[in-house]
């Protein structure tokens, strides 16, 4: 049973998603508990790589490889658990602002964060802050987190900001915010509960905020 | 001598070194791949004004997708300039944009700049973009100005306008700017024709590139295609940038890369052709790898200068002239690294023979604009155009009487023919070649020490030529204008 863990994991780390879909229904057909799948095999495998990325063994492209593999394997398991029960490091919605239409370094951020366990919302680029105002509605999520590759469009994570204060809603979810332009001085300035400078440490900054 | 039987028919002379990266078949083979996603993929574009320009100019338009005929894209190459004269700001026209000709200057919108003087990294002031073009004034390689990064202490949406008031006060070169969107770019030009006498003016004899970035790959925001338009209405020349980087925006190779940075490059100049024919496009731009363990876009790369002399030899080929990179680097302090990257792209950029090669003072990927840098690219771009002036070789500098007279054992120093030559060997200002105890009486100081303090002398003591009070009036009430406007929007 062990086994299934090991070369699932094995199979994240090297990327390769056709044999992680495979060992993941073989481990299912063998009555393996799910969460199991998840927490020693899928997620097991993903901190590994993400220890790697860090350390400079790995890279950004290998990172999503392995990043989609374990995504595949999850979607596999989780009509299986109670949603309850499906482990999730928190609820982040992400999107690039108003005004911007980059949008890959948000993505790569959502990428790192889904293969870090968190459920990633992902409201697009161009969204003002009623977009995010609305998808905090309707998701919930720990935290929100806006991205902006200029240095006008970044204005609008302010305006954001402010709408949920005046909805009521700024104490019910985290901000935080991230780009080219953006550093921690800026996030201070319109009052963001964090900044991350690279999506490796965008993960950092969520588990940090969530501990 | 007389050398009456010396033949010169056909005579071949290399007057300049050159990189000629990709062969004429290499070129036409990139070329073609970009008219083919253009005509099968198509590109994104986000303005309901070029949309419409592109439906009646003949392109498929669905939503916000548009497939360009390649006729007509072929159409669009021969119908844009091949050379475009730019003039300084009293209307001496000063860089010629056609052939092989190089011009080097700095890079806009950095998010931060280093302070020449306390060495702080922080958001940039007005007062840098004052002291950025008094460097730019005082240094002879450079040709042009850009800001040096984005001002952060005026109105956050006239950052733009008041940086050209900054440059055009304290330089009279050639300025290449940007702007947030159309309402920003008519201040600019306004400005510009204050100066020029004109817009008429101006047009004939424009000192201003106004510049616009896509988003790569084939994604065309309404500020960016709608400037590449203004431009063409306005008649003033476009740089037209996509920031392609492999990897990233692009595929992982860089023939591919070459392909989405000419495709997006030819929508804009698309644009343009159709809205005047003959309007003035400069292709571009920014063309590098993705650093698969940062994720920065590398300034430092080999791949920033492969791909950039491979993206002038397309334009080359198109005829259409070329706006390049060098001079930049991924370091964050004055170090070797910046020494070695800051070199070869410059090199690389010279010998490739794009026209405009800029961000000679981008550190950090980017992030940071250093004078410093600017100071010491200056000294390496006086090195390279030495390199790009090659060995003259006539009867005059083949010297053979002079080699007979002196004979053999004897010297040269005392030569006349040495007083008329010496001199054009380079002579540096900032490369330090004296003898140990010389060096050591100076200072003992090194290249970065060196390139501060003549940085910091520009900045305090470099006098740009002054416009006349009537000219900086009308400059101020363009932008006093300006801020009445964004007041009203907000």
């Amino acid at each position: 049973m062990s086994n299934y863990y090991e070369e699932i994991s094995q199979s994240v780390i090297s990327g390769q998603l056709d044999r992680v879909k495979q060992l993941t229904q073989q481990a299912i057909d063998a009555g393996i508990d799910p969460v199991e799948i998840i927490n020693q095999g899928l997620i097991l495998g993903m901190s590994v790589v993400g220890a790697r990325f860090k350390s400079g063994q790995m890279f950004v492209p290998e990172v999503l490889m392995s990043a989609r593999s374990m995504t595949a394997g999850m979607d596999m398991v989780k009509p299986l658990i109670l949603s309850e029960d499906i482990p999730s490091a928190g609820k982040v919605v992400i999107g690039t602002v108003k005004g911007d239409l980059h949008d890959i370094g948000k993505n790569l951020v959502s990428m790192m964060l889904e293969s870090a366990g968190y459920t990633t919302i992902n409201v697009g680029v161009d969204a003002g802050p009623e977009k995010f105002l609305q998808a905090v509605k309707e998701h919930k999520p720990n935290i929100i987190a806006m991205s902006a590759l200029l240095t006008t469009t970044m204005l609008s994570m302010k305006d954001t900001i402010e709408l949920l204060k005046e909805e009521g809603l700024r104490d019910k979810v985290l901000v935080i915010i991230g780009g080219a332009p953006i550093s921690q001085d800026f996030a201070d300035e319109i009052g963001a509960d964090g900044f991350a400078p690279d999506a490796g440490s965008a993960t950092d900054l969520c588990k940090k905020l969530l501990a | 001598m007389s050398r009456s039987q010396y033949v010169r028919a056909n005579y071949q002379v290399n007057a300049t070194p050159q990189l000629k990266m990709l062969s004429d078949d290499q070129c036409e083979n990139v070329l073609n791949g970009a008219l083919e996603v253009l005509e099968r993929t198509g590109a994104e574009i986000h303005s309901e004004e070029a949309l419409e320009i592109f439906r009646k100019g003949g392109c498929w338009v669905d939503g916000n997708m548009v497939c360009f005929p390649s006729h007509l894209v072929e159409w669009a190459i021969r119908s844009a300039p091949s050379r475009i004269v730019i003039s300084n700001q009293k209307g001496e026209r000063t860089m010629f944009l056609e052939g092989q000709n190089v011009y080097y200057g700095p890079g806009p919108t950095n998010t931060y700049t280093i302070d020449p003087f306390t060495g702080e990294r922080r958001r940039a002031k007005k007062s840098d973009t004052v002291r950025a073009a008094k460097v730019i004034d005082a240094l002879p390689n450079i040709s042009f100005a850009m800001d040096c990064g984005t001002v952060m202490d005026v109105t956050p949406t006239l950052s733009d306008v008041h940086a050209f008031q900054a440059m055009l006060e304290n330089t009279n070169k050639p300025i290449i700017h940007w702007g947030f969107g159309i309402d920003q770019y008519q201040d600019i030009i306004d400005m510009a024709a204050a100066v020029a006498g004109g817009l008429e003016a101006l047009q004939r004899d424009p000192f201003i590139l106004l510049y616009s970035e896509s988003s790569p790959p084939l994604r065309h925001s309404v500020e960016a295609i709608d400037k590449a338009i203004f431009a063409a209405k306005n008649n003033i020349p476009i740089v037209y940038t996509p920031c392609t980087f492999s990897g990233g925006v692009a595929p992982a190779t860089m023939a591919a890369t070459l392909v989405i940075a000419v495709a997006d490059s030819l929508v804009g100049l698309v644009a343009g052709q159709l809205v005047r024919k003959g309007s003035g496009f400069v292709m571009g731009g920014l063309i590098s790898t993705m650093d698969m363990s940062s994720t920065i876009l590398s300034y430092g790369a080999a791949e920033l200068s492969l791909l950039s002399a491979g993206l002038t030899a397309v334009a080359r080929y198109m005829k259409i002239p070329m706006f390049s990179t060098g001079g930049c680097s991924d370091s964050k302090v004055i170090d070797t690294q910046m020494g070695i990257e800051a070199a070869f792209s410059i090199l690389i950029a010279g010998l490739s023979g794009a026209n405009l090669i800029h961000d000679c003072s981008y550190m950090e990927y980017g992030a940071t604009s250093s004078l410093d840098l600017m100071t010491m690219d200056d000294e390496i771009i006086g090195m390279v155009k030495k390199i790009l002036g090659g060995v003259l070789v006539d009867d005059e500098h083949l010297a053979l009487d002079v080699i007979d007279k002196v004979g053999p054992g004897g010297h040269y120093l005392a030569d006349d023919h040495t007083m008329d030559h010496f001199r054009e060997f380079w002579a540096p200002t900032l490369i330090n070649r004296l003898r140990f105890d010389g060096w050591k009486a100076e200072g003992s100081k090194t290249m970065a020490q060196r390139v501060k303090e003549k940085t910091q002398d520009i900045i305090n003591n470099h006098k740009p030529e002054q416009k006349s009070e009537s000219v900086l009036k009308e400059i101020q009430a363009i932008v006093d204008r300006a801020e009445a406007r964004e007041a009203n929007k907000r």
